[in-house]
């Protein structure tokens, strides 16, 4: 279980980073939870914080009861697996290569046979076995998406944290990410926090949505709950229309 | 298995390059040996005297080891940094090493004269040297890195003002200095392997080896981390940690290899890029393996046509001129892409 526990995050007036303060937040096993709310809400900067990339100024951050500073980087890496928004990689590598550096945090780059057939059952799983052998820079932005998350499903880890998965994916990879992400969830018993802009994808597929504002936590809840224009409407400054579609809330925001 | 993943193609490749890379070195040597026996004896008109063979033989194997030794410090240093830097065109030298090394030289001629202790006591000039270089990059490192939180860009930018700073002081410095004081300076600066001195040589070679060690130990979260901070972070890599030792090993091997052997500038750069595109891995071993022997064959050849044109062209302008069209090429073929 991760829990967050009064996390404050300031940074100097120069940074560019958001702040947040006073958060609190229990993550949902086996669900997918959203974090939605307008650029600057601190969104990012709670998921890096929540999966220790940056550490926590104020408060802490727990995983199965133990504080994550008390852990070892290395161990942490075997139960959370963290994927930023943008993965511009300085080097040309093919797709095996890729998932093969997801077996780093239980193998420490000597891959054995257990580890090779890990990665080959991840690149099964998210049908990347004709593209193996590619380059990264060979293949689609969602062919390369899939091949990041068969890198963190090679990690092997209970908890995974997505940044913004969906950004420069078209509507179709969109949709397509977002059920692979599901089945993590109900195929592979993983638990997700993941990062959305639109607010719509959240609505179809997140299990718990989180919504921030200025740093803090707005509303949380099950969709219907927290689609509604009594939350949205404050989060993101804006007028929303919201319909039902499927007995799911969705949401209009054109003016 | 093993025996299964090094028969990989690509393995295959960089074996085959390391074991041309080696055959040429062994081509190398034999031409730079040659060229200060067999050719300087054929000039004069003698015979080469099987003793004094020898006793050339004796001055030679200092300074073949001296050259290898440094080449292997610069290249993996400099693979090292390009990794933490995540840059394929930037090297060590450009945040002032060899800028401090000259201008500590010129710094001790001027202050304490050409033939004072500090500058003609080959230890006192050696620790001297080194430890200013050390002490430099160590201050602008524990400055900028506590300052701007890792921030290696602007390491780079201070150390490229920096060198910058110390390169105009040191002319400065060359220019109202006495002539025969500024050819002292020259000559200490300039790359000589045909001199190195063996006793300074015994003392740098275990720094050197313990930090190409340590760095070549690291391999397999080199090859993490040329991932990028974020995603080593979330792969395990104490990514913070990791880099002050980078910066820390790179800053004294490059410190004790430019003291002992002198400023080159672009053998690193050279012999990382060359090794990358000829040996087509981002694995860091057979990448550390393959840089190392580019550099030492390049200094190797570039001593050997140095000798053979009798020291017409000094060894660094033969690397130099190899080293900037290639990065004229690289930067060209970059661009296209």
């Amino acid at each position: 279980m991760i829990e967050v526990k009064n996390i404050s995050q300031t940074y100097d007036s120069r940074s560019e980073r958001d702040t947040i303060t006073d958060v609190s937040l229990t993550v949902r096993e086996n669900t997918i939870t959203a974090l939605i709310g307008a650029n600057g809400a601190g969104k990012s900067t709670l998921l890096s914080v929540m999966t220790n990339l940056i550490p926590a100024k104020k408060g802490n951050v727990t995983i199965d009861g133990v504080d994550v500073r008390k852990i070892k980087t290395s161990e942490v890496a075997k139960k959370v697996a963290f994927l930023k928004q943008t993965h511009q990689l300085s080097i040309k590598i093919t797709v095996r290569d890729l998932v093969e550096y997801g077996r780093f945090p239980h193998c420490g780059g000597r891959l054995k046979d257990t580890d090779h057939a890990k990665v080959n059952e991840c690149i099964d799983y998210m049908n990347l076995e004709e593209l193996s052998e590619k380059y990264l820079d060979e293949i689609s932005g969602g062919q390369r998406q899939r091949a990041f998350i068969a890198m963190i499903l090679a990690q092997d880890t209970p908890y995974i944290f997505l940044d913004e998965p969906l950004n420069n994916l078209d509507i179709k990879y969109s949709v397509e990410m977002m059920k692979i992400v599901h089945k993590l969830v109900s195929e592979l018993d993983k638990t997700v926090v993941i990062v959305l802009h639109d607010i719509n994808f959240a609505a179809a597929y997140a299990g718990h949505i989180v919504a921030m504002k200025d740093g803090k936590i707005y509303k949380e809840g099950t969709p219907n709950e927290v689609i509604t224009t009594e939350v949205l409407n404050p989060v993101f400054d804006h007028d929303f229309h919201i319909t039902e579609h499927d007995g799911k809330n969705i949401c209009l925001y054109y003016d | 298995m093993v025996v299964k993943s090094l028969a990989k193609p690509r393995n295959l490749r960089a074996i085959a390059v390391i074991a041309l890379l080696a055959l040429l070195i062994v081509g190398a040597t034999a031409l730079y040996i040659y060229s200060r026996t067999y050719a300087n004896a054929n000039r004069l008109g003698v015979t080469m005297h099987p003793t004094a063979f020898e006793s050339i033989m004796a001055r030679i194997r200092p300074a073949m080891m001296s050259m290898i030794a440094a080449s292997v410090v610069l290249a993996v240093v400099s693979l090292s940094f390009q990794t933490i830097v995540r840059s394929r065109v930037l090297t060590p030298s450009m945040i002032g090493f060899d800028s401090i090394f000259v201008g500590t030289q010129t710094v001790l001629v001027f202050v304490f004269g050409a033939y004072s202790v500090w500058f003609q006591n080959p230890y006192v000039n050696y620790f001297v040297t080194a430890g200013v270089m050390i002490t430099i990059s160590m201050f602008m490192y524990s400055f900028i890195l506590r300052s701007s939180k890792n921030n290696v860009i602007f390491l780079l930018m201070f150390g490229l003002i920096l060198s910058g700073i110390i390169g105009s002081g040191t002319r400065y410095l060359q220019v109202i200095m006495n002539q025969s004081e500024f050819f002292h300076v020259q000559a200490a600066t300039m790359v000589n392997v045909n001199n190195i001195n063996t006793n300074i040589a015994n003392i740098a070679f275990p720094i050197m080896a313990v930090v190409v060690v340590l760095i070549v130990l690291r391999h397999r979260r080199l090859d993490v981390m040329s991932l990028g901070p974020d995603q080593a972070k979330s792969l395990g890599i104490a990514y913070e940690r990791e880099l002050r030792l980078h910066l820390i090993l790179i800053a004294v091997g490059m410190s004790v290899a430019t003291a002992l052997i002198g400023s080159l500038t672009f053998l690193g750069l050279l012999a990382v890029n060359a090794a990358r595109e000829v040996m087509k891995t981002h694995k860091h071993l057979p990448l550390f393996i393959g840089s190392s022997l580019m550099a030492a064959l390049t200094l190797i050849a570039g001593q050997a046509v140095m000798e053979l044109l009798q020291g017409a062209v000094p060894v660094t302008v033969i690397i130099n001129l190899v080293g900037c069209s290639y990065i004229f090429y690289l930067v060209l073929k970059e661009n296209k892409t």
